[in-house]
């Protein structure tokens, strides 16, 4: 695959737009993941409110595909619960992974990784912000 | 030399400061000197003098003002920091260390960044912009980049080139230099500021094994700490 069929217009964009890409104040619960193999960092914070997002921030040090997918999905976290999310990674694997269709609404953004699914050395890249978000979840707040 | 001076200058040795000692010989009194930080209250034509025998890593003998005096220079050690801990980088910080440099291994990606490949090489693992703001670039620090990965060399190849550092150098092909003084060119990176990088890094010896390639590149340091003739960029 050529570099400009992975990293396509769509997906450049979103890296640029960096929706969400700042910490959020206290209270929050956050977590860092880091990829020890291309040394993506991402850090996420969310503010849950009766089980639910209410507000996500994230900072990432990495790749494209890494600054992408946080923006997206810090774009589409709020109003969902952990449940959703650990859903919405479970279908975004799989279509990385095992050549599923894209996710569901209001998941259907994260098919701008379709490409990435050739390229498995990256999937990690793609779904480091989705576990560092989850791992945020589990923990108590601030 | 009074014991107040010396414990003044084995505190500066220990800080990584630079110091001058300079001694009146006529009088044998020793005062130090700190020409990148001097006290409020020292003598101009002195410090001046201290300045510039620190600037070439020299000690001199100079006459200020009808005396004369000896300026011994403590200079902190020569610093050669690598990012990307990759094969070359396991050979070269090995030599760094070897010819009486300090060595420091940079690279945010914790599985190449280990103690097994580097042992007793001092390690960061993080990004090198981060990095590199704690650790200072001063002009006695070298910096090659390794990752040929954009993502993390560029960001330290612009920090070395905001930074006083007296060797910049970048591994990669002339395509791949070509491609990356574009990208820094669209950081606001201007043509001579960008002729500072050695690329492709090294002296020109042949070299092809990593350790080759260690011993071409470590040259290319010495010879810009020593302002040796022929030590300049390739194409320069």
């Amino acid at each position: 695959m050529t570099s400009e069929a992975l990293y396509h217009e769509a997906l450049l964009r979103l890296a640029r737009a960096a929706a969400g890409a700042a910490r959020l104040d206290a209270p929050r619960r956050s977590a860092r993941r880091d990829n020890p193999l291309c040394g993506d960092d991402v850090t996420v914070d969310v503010r849950v409110r009766a089980g639910r997002i209410e507000a996500a921030g994230h900072r990432v040090r990495g790749c494209v595909l890494c600054q992408a997918a946080a923006t997206v999905l810090s774009g589409v976290a709020p109003g969902r619960s952990a449940d959703e999310i650990a859903l919405a990674r479970g279908a975004l694997a799989g279509m990385l992974r095992a050549g599923g269709p894209a996710p569901a609404s209001p998941w259907e953004e994260f098919a701008v990784f379709l490409p990435v699914r050739d390229v498995p050395s990256r999937h990690a890249c793609v779904l480091l912000p989705f576990d560092a978000l989850l791992d945020a979840l589990a923990r108590a707040e601030d | 030399m009074t014991r107040d001076v010396l414990a003044r200058l084995l505190a500066d040795l220990a800080a990584k400061r630079p110091a001058v000692l300079a001694t009146d010989l006529a009088s044998g009194e020793a005062r130090l000197l700190h020409p990148s930080d001097p006290e409020p209250g020292g003598d101009p034509a002195l410090l001046a003098a201290a300045r510039e025998a620190a600037a070439r890593d020299e000690s001199a003998r100079v006459e200020v003002a009808g005396a004369t005096f000896f300026l011994r220079v403590f200079s902190p050690p020569v610093r050669v920091i690598v990012v990307g801990a990759v094969h070359i980088a396991q050979s070269l910080a090995r030599m760094v260390q070897l010819a009486g440099y300090e060595a420091i291994v940079v690279d945010p990606r914790r599985a190449f960044a280990t103690e097994a490949r580097f042992e007793g090489i001092p390690l960061v693992q993080e990004w090198p912009d981060e990095a590199l703001a704690r650790l200072g670039l001063d002009r006695r620090t070298a910096l090659v980049t390794m990752t040929h990965d954009p993502k993390i060399d560029d960001p330290a190849l612009a920090a070395a080139l905001r930074s006083d550092a007296f060797y910049v150098g970048a591994l990669g092909s002339r395509k791949t230099q070509a491609a990356r003084r574009e990208r820094l060119r669209a950081q606001g990176f201007s043509d001579p500021a960008l002729s500072r990088i050695h690329g492709p890094v090294g002296l020109p010896i042949g070299a092809r094994s990593p350790g080759e390639i260690a011993v071409s590149i470590l040259s290319q340091i010495v010879g810009a700490l020593r302002g040796a003739p022929g030590s300049e960029r390739a194409g320069a």
